[in-house]
């Protein structure tokens, strides 16, 4: 057994991994994947606590995670934690890495929020002249998004514009509450589509890989998996120059170990696969692995009162529900301002209102919170970032992680087009929501740091120009026809969408090219 | 441990249940001799302790900020949160202590805003009315807090220095008081209930639920067997 060769490593376990390994061992193919941190069970490792059970009184513990903002005390152990995966930037040009290596990945954390992208993205040059089209269009991608939303469960209704492009639903059909009503009503006149949102349902309350993906894996009998397994460099066949798989190391004994497969498919997350290919010295003959970075832009929003609804009136009918507002900008228009555009995530609540709404403390701030509950309306923006070649990531030569591995040292910033993006969400939503009748009581213009939505892509992008490009349009490498890279590092643009369905979908259609090509032993 | 004194302990662990039958019997087996291993006898039904939260029982210890600053921490959070009805305000919640030490375990720049804000206020209120900020009466306090109010989002707290202070302070103050104890045991509305959730404990691999039958933990869940198990399948 210590000398087996499987036929693919799949490196990484959350959802690009995850639906590789469905795949190919449905295919018939033996996969071995290594996880780079533990099982998690939530049976062992957590429990309902109060939080002045807790150390720190549910404050974020002092000093950690300073770059995730999601974390609090409940959930702060299950991130990775920065001093012992470090990575280096710029003070001035803060990054946000917001990672998680229990087996499952960010499978396990993720809001759900499932679109597709539309050929404004896939074919964005072509639309506006900016960056590079995909090699591939809608038409391609658009029968893995069916079988991915079959797989997933994603609820939504059939009412998206050509820019959110409708899929294989479980339909929602709930009725508008009068609150959404008004604001679709109002949004019209700054032609603002109001879409139901769409989110995946998942089974029995979770959404993951290792309830969709990895079960159906496993069932093959031709999945084999190991946790806290510290991928250090993939190892190439001296005769040949072919990845032929990869060293790693225990992540608690430390001991160093190495596997054999005929394949490696890289599953690690978009920043990680990068960087493990650039401690590997592979793949980049084209020179831009690690460049065009992306993401989306989140902070920026509007947080709003709907007055018929305070002093104790909301009513289930006045209130409650969501909205996605599909990107609007740019796409019947032209504006002088940026370029691409964004979303907005709407939801009308019966709940409290934060305290941080009112400028007020102490038996004023108390009148005020509840007079003022269950009214809350909210919007904010997932927007667009440009792929530009400057934002990207590297090898720090001077730092190592808990293992010695080389760290990532990333050096992305915002410009104009993202900035006057955000300042436009606002202007726009404070001008809905007042058409709406409602009363704006905070907003924020100032977008949260480069990756804080977790939505990293790019790094790898994928093109038909081997020069200007590290995967072809099957996700595989230009320079290893046995290399392939299935989560976000493929992207060439990042879309105003959550990237979820689309990473999905691409991993989905690089499997079964990859299975097909195996089989006809072109591989 | 030694090697043969583990396997000892391992293989006398297995063999508890038994020994636990053996004590209710009539006739119990007799008792082993010395030496035992170490931890044969804990077992299910050996009784838990209880413990309580220590707040409201021991008092935290100054350990950061200078006796001035917490006198003007207190006051700051007596006006900013009192008693109100049957809620324990900020001050009974223990919440300026709690500061102290939350803010003297953090970083720098958090331990500069309580700092520099707390001897900015002692500052304005010796200017403007000669007594310390501890001293003044809530009108007075209000004066010198009120222009420095902001409405906010998330992540996104005032950037202005003063402002940045009075709004951070009060959702830091807010939060500690929602979060205490004293707040929990309140009669409270359950939107202001004291948060509650899924804590996760660091989450490392070991052996002990491979003894989950012995331990009485909950099953461990397998997503799914391998092949040659029947499994459930979600209809697709």
């Amino acid at each position: 057994m210590t000398n087996e060769v499987f036929d693919v490593l799949i490196i990484g376990s959350g959802h690009s991994g995850g639906m590789a390994a469905k795949i190919l061992t449905e295919s018939g193919i033996r996969c071995l994947m290594l996880n780079a941190g533990p099982v998690a069970d939530v049976s062992r490792n957590a429990e309902q606590k109060p939080a002045y059970e807790l150390p720190y009184r549910g404050f974020k513990p002092p000093g950690k995670l300073e770059h995730v903002f999601q974390a609090s005390e409940f959930n702060a152990n299950v991130w990775v934690d920065e001093q012992e995966v470090p990575y280096t930037f710029a003070p001035e040009n803060p990054y946000n890495w917001v990672r998680v290596r229990l087996f499952g990945g960010r499978s396990l954390f993720w809001s759900r929020q499932s679109f597709r992208l539309s050929d404004y993205e896939l074919k964005a040059k072509s639309h506006d002249g900016f960056g590079d089209d995909w090699p591939i269009s809608y038409a391609d991608l658009a029968p893995f998004y069916s079988r991915v939303e079959e797989i997933f469960q994603v609820s939504g209704a059939m009412d998206g514009p050509p820019q959110m492009p409708d899929g294989n639903f479980v339909p929602d059909d709930t009725p508008w509450s009068q609150s959404m009503q008004r604001f679709m009503a109002a949004g019209k006149r700054f032609d603002m589509p109001v879409c139901k949102q769409r989110r995946a349902l998942g089974r029995d309350g979770l959404a993951s890989s290792v309830n969709l993906l990895l079960p159906d894996a496993e069932k093959t009998g031709k999945l084999t998996s190991i946790d806290n397994a510290v991928v250090r460099e993939l190892t190439v066949d001296k005769n040949t120059g072919q990845p032929n798989g990869c060293h790693f190391v225990d992540r608690l004994s430390r001991r160093e170990m190495h596997v054999k497969a005929r394949v490696v498919v890289l599953a690690a997350g978009t920043l990680e696969s990068t960087r493990l290919l650039l401690n590997s010295k592979l793949a980049n003959s084209s020179g831009v692995m690690g460049h065009y970075l992306m993401d989306q832009i989140y902070g920026p929003g509007v947080t709003c009162s709907v007055p018929e609804a305070r002093n104790g009136k909301a009513t289930k009918e006045l209130m409650g529900g969501g909205a996605i507002v599909p990107r609007f900008r740019n796409i019947s228009t032209k504006s002088d301002k940026f370029l691409r555009g964004y979303a907005l995530n709407v939801s009308s609540s019966m709940g409290p209102v934060h305290p941080r709404n009112f400028a007020a403390y102490g038996a004023d701030l108390q009148r005020k919170l509840e007079e003022y509950h269950g009214s809350s309306f909210y919007m904010t923006m997932m927007g667009e970032v440009l792929g530009r070649y400057e934002n990207h990531v590297r090898i720090d030569k001077d730092k190592v992680d808990a293992w010695g591995i080389p760290v990532l040292h990333v050096e992305t910033k915002y410009t104009d087009n993202e900035f006057n993006m955000a300042k436009d969400a606002v202007a726009v939503g404070s001008a809905v929501a007042e058409a709406a009748g409602f009363e704006v009581l905070s907003k924020n213009e100032v977008p949260n740091p480069p990756g804080y939505s977790i939505h990293e892509v790019g790094t790898c992008r994928m093109g038909d120009d081997p020069k200007r490009s590290v995967l072809n349009k099957w996700s595989q490498s230009h320079d290893h026809k046995n290399l392939f890279i299935v989560d976000g590092a493929g992207f060439v643009s990042a879309g105003w969408q959550n990237p979820t369905m689309t990473i999905l979908s691409l991993s989905m259609r690089a499997s079964e090219y990859l299975a097909g090509e195996m089989k006809k032993n072109n591989i | 441990m030694l090697r043969r004194e583990f396997v000892r302990a391992v293989v006398s662990v297995s063999f508890a249940p038994k020994l636990l039958l053996a004590q209710q019997s009539a006739e119990p087996a007799p008792a082993r001799p010395a030496p035992v291993p170490w931890t044969l006898g804990l077992n299910p039904r050996t009784p838990l302790p209880h413990t309580e939260v220590v707040d409201g029982i021991a008092e935290t210890e100054l350990r950061f900020f200078t006796p001035q600053q917490m006198a003007t921490l207190v006051r700051l959070s007596d006006v900013l949160m009192p008693p109100l009805d049957s809620r324990p305000g900020a001050v009974q919640a223990g919440t300026p202590l709690f500061l102290d030490f939350l803010i003297g375990s953090s970083p720098d720049a958090r331990k500069k805003v309580y700092t520099g804000g707390l001897n900015w206020l002692e500052s304005e209120s010796q200017k403007t009315y000669k007594k310390p900020f501890a001293n003044l009466d809530t009108g007075q306090v209000d004066a010198l807090l009120k222009p420095w109010l902001r409405t906010w989002m998330n992540d996104h707290p005032p950037t202005e220095q003063h402002a940045g202070f009075v709004n951070i302070a009060h959702d830091d103050i807010r939060t500690a008081t929602v979060n205490s104890k004293a707040w929990s045991d309140a009669p409270a509305d359950p939107d202001e209930r004291t948060a509650a959730g899924l804590y996760w404990y660091p989450i490392e691999p070991d052996l002990y639920a491979r003894n989950a039958d012995c331990a009485h933990l909950p099953p461990h869940v397998v997503a799914a067997p391998k092949a040659a198990h029947t499994m459930p399948s979600y209809p697709r």
